[in-house]
């Protein structure tokens, strides 16, 4: 499977985070997002006319959109992230997978503001974000009054892959992540997962390795 | 305006390559700049209708808001057959421009926050090294910098031990040469050129003139951009957001001789455009 | 709300949100601050600024007993020495490296952080138990209009919202800013807590549009 990738996308990274927990290994094909724009270029829109990454090649399939991408996957690989089919917990799903779409337009918006110098309407896009955070932090809390950790079950699905990279980098568009101790939970159960992976701007857990001995080189 | 040393500087304001007849509206030091093409093709930068010294050089757009009394810093590497220059485009941090360059003169930091690419546990230690302001030059000089690295470059399939020497030609510019894994006897060339926009603000416009013919320029770009937005998350979470120059304020240890080499030199030459000078 | 000239105690962080072996920020009148648990469950605070070279610690991480800072990875006891300089693995930290603490307490299932120095303990908050914290835009006065009733001394109030009890505990953060700690009278079903979570969401509406209302000239 190939995947068209930037590295400091979010909705790429989801891609990633997700074969790596799946255990699906993917044929990475580097997109120069910025500052070459290349994503809006000849050959990237006519695989995906409406210029976004990521987009993945399976054989003769084209997927884009980031969470249409994580289901193939998941539903490939990995089916118990994709969650139980139960009338609730299915459309638990897709509710939340629906509410990325509003952590990428929010925070994602006000990172490339912050960060790549993208135009846009700062004070708006902030204040979405946190409206969506908030939102988030809610949800988690209710979750974890019925025991679950994760935004649909007490095990992590798609829907929560979907969610955490716009989340754990909305400090880079200027949005704090201070006031939110549930989503702080929820983050760092999903950093101590088996074969998580990071991107740039999330550090590693590195308290999950035990501190080193360490021997001076020195006289 | 600023009575700052530093407004005589030069300052990277665009890219080259991006350069168009539109303009593109920025910030030096605090003044809005505009940054455009001219009918002929040359790079023309204007502040309030005035139209500012330019340089072009290193990939990159220079200005000045005040009169500079040096020629832009050279690098000699810029000129040498075989090197691929690499573009990396701006990153806007929210932090002082100085305390940016200082991140970049540091290792210590790799382990912990370049995890498994430029350091790694239990490999923290930082050995002795020659720092240096050479006076002649107005430069600051690390030398027989050596850190063990995991993947030192995108070309690197290993781990080694890395030999790097850093240099300061200007306040909020440092060209760093390190190991080249291809080429052995050669130093690989990666510089932090920032703009300070403000003193809390800065672009950041990273360069590197580098030996690999295996990399495609897309690699590049990213194993570079990768490994500065690790460092923006800890450049926006520093306190004081700007640099404090009294030495009373931050512990520095002997890994840090080229961070204290760097602000006793902005303090001699009163660079404190993004300093802090007394303590709070 | 009183403030005591002699030291305070600020409830910063509900015990639940802060399980061993984890950081997190909290704001206090001192300033911010990092407060994190050991792995053995000790809390502790400290200044949130790495003398170093100023990273926030509250982005560090815990390994047994000690809090270290993600920069370059400098650790901390609970008193606020420093126990280890990566950088120099030879080298005993000498004793002048040091972070400023603060006391802590934990009471009632809420860690509370002194500020100066607290001839008291802080309130036992008895037969409430804490449901969980949420940050307002709005200053104590305009939660108090939403929830129609007044915090005493220790920032505490009681409200009735449809059928049930809520008690709030106000942390004034900044000005116009506060952190709102939801404590209920005993344990209660999953639906009323839920029900409790979803009623305190709607009073920081409220809370936020009459801080608005008060703002617009
Ligand atoms: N709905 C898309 C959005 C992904 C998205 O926003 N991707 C960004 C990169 S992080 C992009 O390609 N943006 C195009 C642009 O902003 O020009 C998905 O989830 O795949
Ligand atoms: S800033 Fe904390 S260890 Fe360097
Ligand atoms: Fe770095």
């Amino acid at each position: 499977m190939k995947l068209y990738d930037y590295i400091l996308s979010p909705s790429c990274y989801k891609v990633r985070l997700m074969a790596a927990l799946a255990g699906v290994k993917l044929d990475i094909r580097p997109v120069d997002f910025h500052p070459g724009l290349e994503h809006r270029g000849p050959e990237l829109m006519a695989l995906n006319p409406a210029g976004s990454i990521p987009i993945l090649e399976d054989g003769d399939l084209v997927l884009t959109e980031s969470s249409a991408i994580l289901v193939y996957l998941a539903a490939k690989a990995a089916p118990d992230w994709l969650g139980g089919d139960a009338a609730e917990e299915a459309a638990r799903v897709q509710q939340w997978l629906s509410f990325s779409g509003r952590l990428t337009a929010s925070l994602g918006g006000a990172r490339l503001h912050e960060m790549l110098l993208r135009p846009g309407d700062i004070g708006a896009l902030q204040a979405q974000g946190i409206a969506a955070l908030r939102e988030l932090e809610a949800g988690l809390f209710e979750q974890s009054l019925r025991g679950q950790r994760f935004l649909v079950a007490d095990r992590p699905t798609v829907a929560d892959i979907a969610c955490f990279p716009y989340v754990a980098l909305a400090p880079d568009g200027g949005v704090s992540l201070d006031p939110y101790p549930t989503i702080r939970r929820w983050s760092r159960a999903l950093r101590a997962l088996d074969a998580f992976i990071e991107m740039p701007g999330i550090h590693r857990l590195h308290e999950l390795k035990p501190e080193p001995h360490i021997e001076s080189g020195e006289a | 305006m600023t009575q700052d040393a530093m407004i005589d500087e030069w300052y990277p304001v665009g890219l080259v390559s991006r350069l168009d007849g539109n303009g593109r509206k920025t910030a030096l030091m605090g003044e809005p700049i505009e940054v455009a093409s001219d009918t002929d093709g040359s790079a023309r930068v204007t502040s309030k209708g005035r139209v500012l010294p330019v340089r072009v050089r290193y990939g990159h757009v220079w200005a000045s808001l005040g009169q500079p009394q040096k020629e832009l810093f050279a690098i000699p590497e810029a000129d040498q057959p075989g090197r691929r220059f690499v573009d990396v485009g701006v990153v806007r941090v929210r932090c002082s421009p100085l305390r940016a360059v200082e991140n970049f003169l540091d290792i210590a930091h790799f382990p912990f926050v370049h995890t498994d690419i430029l350091g790694s546990e239990p490999h923290t230690e930082v050995q002795n090294y020659k720092v240096e302001i050479r006076e002649d030059a107005d430069e600051v000089w690390a030398t027989q910098v050596k850190f063990y690295q995991p993947q030192a470059a995108r070309s690197a399939s290993g781990g080694i031990t890395t030999e790097y020497m850093y240099r300061v030609p200007a306040p909020t510019c440092s060209v760093l040469y390190k190991t080249c894994p291809p080429r052995p006897g050669e130093w690989d060339v990666i510089t932090l050129f920032v703009q300070p926009l403000a003193e809390d603000l800065c672009d950041v416009w990273p360069w590197m003139a580098l030996f690999d013919d295996e990399s495609s320029m897309t690699d590049l770009i990213h194993f570079q951009q990768t490994i500065f937005l690790q460092d923006r998350s800890i450049l926006e979470n520093q306190i004081p957001r700007l640099l404090p120059l009294d030495p009373g304020m931050e512990i520095p240890t002997r890994a840090d001789l080229t961070s204290v080499a760097y602000r006793r030199w902005l303090k001699r030459r009163g660079y404190t455009y993004g300093a802090q000078l007394v303590a709070q | 709300m009183l403030s005591d000239p002699t030291g305070s105690w600020t409830p910063v962080v509900l015990s639940a949100d802060l399980p061993p072996g984890t950081v997190v920020p909290a704001r206090t009148p001192a300033g911010p601050i990092a407060l994190w648990r050991s792995a053995s469950g000790r809390p502790s605070a400290s200044a949130d600024r790495c003398p170093h070279r100023g990273m926030r610690l509250s982005h560090g991480f815990v390994r047994g007993e000690t809090l270290s800072c993600i920069y370059h990875g400098w650790s901390y006891g609970q008193a606020g020495n420093c126990l280890r300089i990566p950088a120099h693995p030879g080298l005993a930290p000498p004793e002048t490296i040091r972070v400023a603490t603060h006391p802590v307490e934990e009471v009632g299932g809420v860690l509370w952080v002194g500020v100066g120095e607290p001839a008291t303990q802080p309130p036992q908050l008895a037969g409430l138990v804490p449901l969980r914290s949420l940050q307002a835009r709005a200053g104590v006065a305009a939660i108090e209009a939403a929830a129609g009733a007044k915090a005493d001394a220790d920032g505490l109030l009681e409200t009735t919202q449809g059928s049930q009890k809520i008690h709030l505990l106000l942390a004034c953060q900044e000005r116009d800013e506060t952190l709102i700690h939801v404590l209920l009278e005993g344990e209660g079903s999953v639906a009323e807590r839920v029900a409790a979570s979803r009623a305190v969401e709607a009073l920081r509406r409220k809370a936020e549009a009459l801080e608005m209302e008060r703002d617009a000239p």
